[in-house]
């Protein structure tokens, strides 16, 4: 390969058309991260009017219940969007009602408000249609209420995430891996 | 009064209006309500609607208890104690499915819908053709089949299921009808809602009976509309006009029904004029049952309990749930969401819509309940606070036999309005079954 600087090399090792594609997908993976990051900062920092704007006005916001099922029955192991009994099967009208009920300062469930920490990863853009895309990613909230009412809730989440101007969350599916939930509230947001 | 503090002290004075608060907290009373209060009552397990097949199986609870609940070929219903009869293993790991048999992953004992064991590995060669099959199938229930719901009872003496609700019968019949007054007219919904929450199943159980003393704790939510009446508060019935009795119902079993009594048959009014095709389905419905109905239309329940942890709402929120006891100060919670079998898609659709909204652990109203639930059971285990108990004094010695109507059923003791009555009779029942 001879001399030259890391990114000389690695410009040379690969085609200039691959070169510029690798580049793009790097800087969607960026984009992507960096709007799961700020989604996570707005959760934490209790600016939920602001988080409802990242999703489109159509969106759907989906966590199905998980089931012991057979092997050779994988897809009954998680409720069906819009069929079954789910965990959240709603638009954003309904999102923004529980915002509402969060910020009344009458919500029980969350006065005095939880601490949480939403840490996403393993973020990996799996699918591009158009001005769509689909994202896998994992996640943990940490969620802890008055001294110790403490949940940690980990699992896997599917995005279709659209651009218009900006990113926004036109579905998501929220795998959370419990199948007799070991919380007594879903007062957060995933 | 004075409250014992003994394992073998009932603790509770409910015609006093006094219930102790170590009933939530002490291990060994949670441990004599396994054996005195659960073991003798029948346990609701499930729907016919989720056994649609021959060989089709959920399983599901009796107190603590797995039990499968399968469907044998001829459509008969059997529930089973899931725990095989050779070293207690569950045979069947599932939640729900279709089998012919249940074989137990340890050592293999196979046993078929009925509960008998019908495969023994080595049966001849190890066990010399001695082992007599026909006594360790698995332990059955009792079963009955009440206009579609399905309960169980191991306990061999116990009374026959309608004995048990005596007239208490009338309103799981009235559970079960679809909205035009259709007997069995429900489908379960796929899907049964599980959670834990950190309180003694009885608060939860208390709630049901008739809390309508609670609504304070329900501010954020009926201040949103969360029914879809278009109007104010979380419930379908607030939009009806009509002057009406809120009745605390009390049967000497224990169980108990909230409802209201109108004052008179009158014509449909919108109770979800936000969705016009819900609301034509619930209008055309209203006229049917009165027709069914007659007179008897004018009572519109909002839920109850069976006694001990069965608990239902009503009132266009048809789901019905089991308080799994799983230590005095933790709970499981199984919850069965219903459809009118009959209706449109977008009635079943609107209506699973609402019930996620409104109830369990993502619901906007039960949040708040297993808040204070929980708070509650904090303040039940303190040196000071366990000695002085709760109260229940909320409009006592106000219940009148069979009133305002005989029809609300002969044995029934009823309060019309905001009151402890139907927590005071749920505590007088489990004190009975405690002392005993």
């Amino acid at each position: 390969m001879g001399s030259g600087s890391e990114g000389n090399r690695t410009r040379m090792s690969v085609a200039p058309n691959a070169y510029e594609a690798g580049l793009a997908q790097l800087l969607l993976q960026r984009e992507v991260e960096a709007f799961y990051t700020r989604e996570a900062e707005l959760l934490d920092d209790r600016r939920f009017t602001e988080w409802l704007d990242l999703f489109a006005d159509d969106a759907r916001y989906y966590m199905p219940i998980a089931r012991n099922v057979a092997f050779d029955r994988p897809e009954a192991e998680y409720t069906r969007e819009r069929t079954d009994a789910n965990w959240f099967d709603e638009g954003k009208d309904d999102l923004a009602k529980r915002v509402q009920q969060i910020e009344g300062g009458d919500h029980w469930a969350e006065e005095p408000r939880s601490r949480t920490s939403h840490l996403i990863t393993n973020v990996n853009i799996a699918e591009i249609r158009g001005a769509e895309m689909t994202v896998h990613c994992r996640f943990i909230v940490s969620q802890n209420r008055q001294d110790n009412d403490i949940n940690f809730f980990v699992g896997k989440r599917t995005d279709i995430l659209r651009r218009s101007d900006t990113l926004q969350v036109a579905h998501r599916t929220i795998y959370l891996d419990q199948a007799v939930l070991q919380a007594k509230g879903l007062t957060t947001f995933f | 009064m004075r409250l014992r503090d003994t394992a073998d002290a009932t603790a509770a004075n409910p015609a006093e209006g006094m219930v102790s608060r170590e009933i939530f907290s002490s291990e060994t009373i949670f441990a004599q309500e396994l054996e005195r209060v659960f073991a003798p009552s029948w346990a609701f397990v499930g729907h016919t609607s989720q056994l649609a097949a021959d060989g089709d199986y959920v399983l599901s609870r009796v107190g603590q208890e797995s039990v499968i609940v399968a469907r044998e070929r001829g459509g008969g219903i059997n529930v089973l104690l899931n725990s095989c009869r050779h070293r207690g293993m569950p045979v069947c790991r599932y939640d729900a499915g279709n089998a012919s048999a249940f074989t137990c992953s340890y050592h293999a004992w196979s046993f078929d819908l009925d509960g008998a064991l019908t495969g023994v590995p080595r049966l001849n060669e190890a066990y010399h053709g001695e082992l007599d099959r026909s006594q360790w199938g698995l332990i059955k229930a009792r079963v009955a089949i009440f206009y579609g719901s399905i309960w169980a009872s191991f306990d061999e003496t116990a009374p026959d299921f309608e004995t048990f609700l005596g007239d208490m019968a009338y309103y799981v019949r009235d559970l079960m009808q679809s909205p035009d007054g259709e007997d069995d007219g429900y489908e379960v919904i796929g899907g049964i809602v599980k959670w834990r929450m950190p309180c003694n199943w009885k608060f939860g159980a208390e709630n049901f009976t008739g809390d309508h003393y609670h609504n304070y704790s329900h501010r954020s939510v009926d201040r949103l509309k969360i029914s879809l009446s278009g109007k104010a508060s979380r419930h379908p019935l607030a939009a009806i006009q009509t002057p009406f009795k809120f009745l605390n119902i009390a049967h000497p079993g224990g169980h108990t029904v909230r409802a209201n009594l109108y004052e008179a048959l009158t014509d449909y009014q919108s109770m979800w004029g936000d969705e016009p095709e819900v609301d034509a389905y619930f209008r055309a419905a209203h006229d049917k049952r009165q027709k069914r109905l007659g007179d008897r239309a004018r009572l519109i329940t909002r839920g109850g309990v069976v006694f001990p942890n069965m608990h239902y709402n009503t009132g266009g929120r048809t789901t019905i749930g089991i308080w799994v006891p799983v230590s005095a100060a933790e709970t499981e919670v199984w919850r069965w969401l219903f459809v009118p079998r009959e209706a449109p898609q977008i009635v079943k659709d609107t209506l699973r819509h609402f019930y996620l909204r409104y109830g369990g652990p993502a619901g906007m109203t039960e949040q708040d309940d297993m808040e204070n639930w929980s708070a509650a059971q904090r303040g039940t285990s303190g040196v000071t606070a366990r000695k002085f108990p709760f109260n229940f004094q909320l409009n006592i010695n106000e219940a009148h036999r069979a009133w305002p109507e005989a029809w609300l059923g002969a044995d029934t003791m009823v309060t019309a309005g905001v009151s402890e009555h139907n927590q005071r009779s749920f505590y007088t029942r489990w004190n009975e079954l405690m002392s005993a």
